[in-house]
């Protein structure tokens, strides 16, 4: 017992982030295959740490003093535990992917760093340790995206802005928590404090996704290396929601309803694409809808919502990872990233076809997957709104996140005909490297598991005991629930053959709103670089021309004078010198007899 | 049997003066070593002194066993000592130098020798009238010294100060008979009695004193507007000459200022001479400004250093005025530290002039790469003059800013602030110019030639050109590192300076 304990001390000692920054030091210095098994492992540890913690670990740890404030480095409670076992998992099956994905030695070691701040943000036990992982985040996925060079450069400032601004919004927001509850740490209070909740809403909403501050998203998912690819589509957005959650644990139906409003925008958009990647960025905003849509019923409906919410950022982590490897295998083997070019893939790749096909029905909410689980969960909760009331007697919040269902459904129908069938294989290129696939396998293989044995799911997330109570009705493979889903799946087919040709009409002929939007801020950006540069020019000639006029006036007393028609000496010779004692004394004697 | 050192320090100097002379009708070239045996003598009695005073508390010596306050009385207490050790080194390390640059002659060191007699009995003497008599001998040696490359330029300054300063010096000596009329008594210490005993604090007789006093000393620191001699002098003295007389004469004169007003007038005078102390404050901080903006616009070395040097002692005179405990105690910090200060500078410049002809600021340039060291003592030197921590002259304006603005917390009033606000402004008018001598030395971005560098200096016949002398480039070195050590010395002043100001402000 006090053996166990003992090894528990130690976990907690242990900040993952430390393990994993010293690992990503280290894929630079080791050879390659070193390098990366090393990450692998520290990812790993990552993973094995949080399960045993889970087991009686939880706690403030590393607990200390900052600057004169209290912060908490190292907190382990039921969330960040959740969040350590998927991040832990999931990056080392991205590791094992990077290595068989020929990424270069930096892109593990960037991704690697990428992921240590990640979990920093994730066991932050206070405000001001959570905002400074959370700019850390933004620097090293800044990086990541810059490291593949050409057109992700471009894209990788435009994050970069993006994700200064929204760094700068949350700290702005934690500056006014402090001021207004006096103290960083989770523990003292409920949440961030009500006159930071615009602020922070916005602050964490651009790392979320929110609609209209999306534009990031699929702007920079797509341009970097594969690899990076699948790094980064988990890790930014599903910390924002977990922190999300951290910031306004009661939720509200405002972040419920923009959860709904994300999931059909994201689906609609993802509609449109055929890069792969661009179509999957897209539903990480869809995706993060449902999850939002969970934590803004936490008070509506109750835990039930939170664990849905939870539940399904867990998968979404394993799911959305998988499709962008299993994407990201046939753009490193064919070098195409436009789903019309390809087609009759199924044959030559069939491992990433099967594994595809995992991604999408984990995504899509088929049975047996572990996206039916959580999404159902959230759907259940969403159903028991009924404001705004429309059909079926379910209210506006459930059917837009159904809509959002249906259009995922019809964009991974559309995905998956185009890879993989559509027409006869114009390129035969080899299936997945065995590290590629062994990276994928995990990450399916825990898909299949979560959906098939879905109270471990429940095991892992909070409020277990409630979830798995008979007060609640939580029975996955109802009748009712499987209804749904197949009718969501007549509904996605349907729809997608039928609408295929407007929809390729469309895709043509509709932006989103970067199209107004980069445009915009780039003029804005240069008319007032040159404002401000030629304002500034202006002061600094008047500035320049006064400081000449004095060093002129200063340099030549003399010649001054004798152009104001003053003809005298300035120096002083003995005569005047004498006169000046002279007068001192006097005044200095009149100063004081007379003061 | 240490106060036996007292009179002796005073004594020999000014009697070995007279053997450089005596001798010097048999031997050539016998004052520099009678004058290194002298200096080196002097320097060991004042860490003797210094060591005595430091860690046993002040005594005293009755000259010729006549007891005060009939007779004279010379005194080592805590502030004496510091300026009688600095004295005493800054002295021997311009030997230093002016063995290699010059002045050389037999009648150079004698009066070399009656300078650091009459410093040194500044710093030790006890009696107003006393003072006045060690005032003269400095005075008048130093004017000697001025002229002693007797070119036309140097004498006309040296002119000009021995008119002024004569003029000076004639009024402090009225102050102190006026002094002496409402006392009738010389000594320091009695007179501090006296005043309250005989007269009072308002008594006109000892309010005119006090101005004639304090004008008279005006005139020996150099502040704004009877500093007019003093940029002659500086500029056109030999350089080792002003080496010496930036470092040591106007310091042993805002010492005088210091001990006149706190030890004979004392601090109750000023509480009740409201005219007096804004007067003061008034004049330093013109002082400040005036001279640092003076020192801006020069383009000779020397002649901007020696506006600075009005400037700064400006800052002493303000923590005088300010009469704050910790005010004082910079102004003792920045007294000691601007000595070395400007020693190290002048010396830095004079080597600069010897080797390479520099004397203007254009001239400079580039000179970094020729005389590296030199050039890096120099900037460490004048950006220790600015106040760039850790260094000795951030620690004394720190101390006169902190002692300034509290006194203003402390009262309410503007004028501490105003202090405060006006050192600041000078930091960055010495920043300026300090900054031009840098960027000039440093980064002028000018291929020099070594064979065109010709030594035109005023003592050019000494150093070989294009060299700079290893020996005062040793010293200048240790300057530069000792104005910087001593940055980090703070708690160090205010330990061995507590008991004095504790006394002071009892």
């Amino acid at each position: 017992m006090t053996g166990a304990t003992g090894a528990t001390a130690a976990l907690t000692a242990v900040p993952p982030y430390l393990v994993v920054a010293v690992a990503s030091l280290l894929v630079l210095a080791l050879p390659r295959a070193l390098g990366h098994g090393l990450g692998a492992l520290a990812t790993a540890f990552v993973f094995a740490q949080a399960v045993l913690l889970g087991d009686g670990g939880t706690g403030a740890h590393l607990a200390t003093t900052f600057l004169g404030f209290d912060v908490v480095f190292f907190n382990v409670d039921q969330f960040s535990l959740l969040m350590g076992v998927v991040v832990g998992f999931l990056a080392t099956a991205a590791v094992l992917y990077a290595y068989g994905s020929d990424a270069p030695k930096w892109v593990a070691s960037l991704a690697l760093i990428y992921v240590a701040t990640t979990l920093g943000t994730i066991y932050a036990g206070d405000w001001l340790t959570l905002v400074f992982f959370w700019e850390l985040t933004a620097v090293t996925s800044t990086l990541l995206v810059w490291q593949h060079g050409g057109a992700a450069v471009r894209a990788g400032y435009r994050y970069a802005l993006f994700h200064g601004t929204g760094g700068t919004v949350l700290l702005a927001a934690v500056v006014v928590h402090f001021a207004n509850a006096g103290t960083f740490l989770f523990s003292a209070t409920n949440g961030i404090h009500p006159a930071a909740t615009v602020l922070a809403a916005i602050g964490i909403g651009i790392n979320c996704g929110f609609v209209f501050l999306h534009s990031w998203l699929p702007d920079t998912y797509p341009r970097p290396h594969v690899a990076a690819s699948v790094f980064l589509s988990v890790f930014t957005t599903k910390t924002a929601a977990y922190v999300m959650y951290r910031a306004f644990p009661e939720g509200g139906m405002w972040l419920a309803y923009l959860g709904g409003f994300m999931a059909v925008y994201g689906a609609f958009f993802a509609l449109l694409q055929y890069d792969p990647r661009r179509l999957l960025s897209y539903h990480i905003q869809a995706q993060l809808g449902y999850m939002l849509a969970g934590f803004g019923l936490a008070t509506a409906v109750g835990e039930f919502a939170v664990v849905g919410g939870f539940a399904h950022l867990f998968n979404n982590v394993l799911y959305k990872s998988l499709l962008f490897m299993a994407v990201g295998v046939v753009i490193y083997r064919t070098g195409v990233e436009d789903i019309r070019e390809m087609g009759g893939l199924w044959r030559v790749m069939p491992v990433t076809f099967l594994v595809y096909v995992v991604g999408a029905a984990s995504i899509t909410a088929v049975p047996g997957f572990n996206g039916f689980i959580s999404k159902g969960m959230v759907l259940d909760s969403a159903h028991e709104i009924h404001n705004y009331v429309l059909l079926l007697d379910s209210g506006l919040l459930w059917w837009l996140l159904v809509l959002g269902g249906v259009g995922t459904f019809m964009s991974f129908i559309k995905l998956g005909y185009y890879v993989f069938f559509h027409g006869s294989a114009t390129l035969s290129p080899d299936d997945a490297t065995p590290f590629q696939t062994a990276g994928m396998l995990l990450a399916a293989g825990a898909c299949v598991f979560f959906g098939v044995f879905y109270t471990q799911l429940i095991e892992l997330m909070p409020f277990t005991d409630l979830i798995l109570s008979d007060e609640v009705y939580f029975k996955p493979y109802s009748r009712s629930h499987l209804t749904e889903s197949a009718a969501l799946l007549v509904a996605g087919f349907v729809g997608f053959f039928a609408l295929k040709r407007p929809l390729g009409w469309l895709a043509h002929h509709m932006r989103d709103v970067d199209a107004v939007l980069f445009p915009a801020t780039f003029y804005a950006g240069r008319w007032s670089v040159w404002g401000v540069t030629e304002a500034w020019a202006a002061v600094d000639r008047a500035t320049m021309r006064v400081v000449a006029g004095a060093k002129w006036v200063a340099m030549n007393p003399r010649r001054l004078l004798a152009a104001a028609g003053v003809d005298a000496e300035i120096r002083a010779g003995i005569g005047r010198s004498v006169l000046l004692l002279t007068l001192t004394a006097a005044v200095a004697l009149f100063a004081l007899l007379l003061g | 049997m240490t106060d036996v050192l007292l009179p002796l320090s005073i004594a020999v100097p000014i009697v070995a003066a007279t053997l450089p002379l005596a001798l010097g009708l048999r031997y050539d070239e016998v004052g520099w070593p009678i004058a290194a045996v002298t200096t080196l003598g002097l320097v060991g009695s004042a860490a003797a002194v210094a060591f005595e005073v430091y860690t046993g508390g002040p005594f005293d010596h009755e000259l010729g066993g006549f007891a005060p306050p009939i007779g004279i009385e010379l005194v080592a207490d805590e502030l004496s000592a510091a300026v009688f050790l600095l004295v005493a080194l800054v002295s021997a390390a311009t030997l230093v130098l002016s063995r290699v640059i010059g002045p050389r002659g037999n009648a150079f060191h004698s009066a070399y020798l009656l300078l650091s007699g009459g410093l040194v009995g500044v710093s030790l003497t006890g009696d107003l009238f006393n003072l006045f008599v060690f005032l003269e001998i400095v005075g008048l040696t130093t004017y000697a010294l001025i002229a002693a490359d007797r070119s036309g330029a140097s004498a006309y300054a040296s002119l000009k100060y021995l008119v002024v300063g004569t003029v000076g010096a004639s009024l402090y000596l009225v102050g102190v008979g006026y002094v002496f009329l409402a006392t009738g008594t010389l000594n320091m210490a009695d007179v501090s009695v006296q005043i309250v005993e005989r007269a009072s604090y308002t008594d006109p007789l000892v309010q005119a004193g006090f101005a004639f006093i304090a004008v008279g000393f005006a005139l020996k620191i150099a502040l704004f507007p009877v500093h007019t001699w003093q940029p002659d002098a500086y500029q056109r003295a030999p350089d080792a000459v002003t080496t010496l007389v930036a470092a040591l004469v106007s310091t042993a004169s805002a010492y005088a200022l210091i001990r006149v007003t706190y030890s004979v007038f004392t601090v109750d005078f000023l509480a009740a001479n409201d005219a007096i102390v804004t007067v003061i404050l008034l004049v330093s901080g013109v002082s400040i400004l005036a001279g640092s903006a003076l020192a801006v616009m020069q383009s000779d070395l020397k002649r901007m250093f020696a506006y600075s040097s009005v400037a700064q002692f400006g800052m002493i005179v303000a923590a005088v005025g300010i009469a704050d405990e910790t005010a004082l105690l910079g102004g003792i910090v920045h007294l000691v530290g601007h000595g070395l200060l400007k020693f190290g500078l002048f010396c830095g410049l004079a080597l600069l002039a010897a080797g390479y002809g520099a004397r203007r600021v254009e001239d400079l340039a580039s000179l970094a790469r020729d005389a590296p060291f030199a050039s890096g003592a120099l900037a460490v030197l004048g950006l220790a003059l600015v106040g760039i921590p850790p260094s000795v002259g951030f620690l004394g304006k720190w101390y006169i800013a902190l002692g300034a603005v509290r006194s203003a917390g402390a009262t309410g009033g503007v004028v501490g602030v105003g202090i405060a606000a006006v050192i600041l402004a000078s930091t960055l008018f010495t920043l300026a110019y300090v900054a031009r001598v840098i960027e000039r030395l440093y980064f002028a971005g000018v291929e020099r030639d070594p064979g065109t560098a010709v030594a035109d200096g005023g003592s050019g016949d000494a150093a070989v050109p294009g060299t700079i002398p290893t020996a005062p480039l040793v010293v200048l070195v240790a300057a530069a590192l000792v104005a910087v050590g001593l940055g980090f010395a703070g708690a160090a002043f205010e330990t061995l300076l507590d008991p004095y100001l504790s006394e002071v402000f009892a």
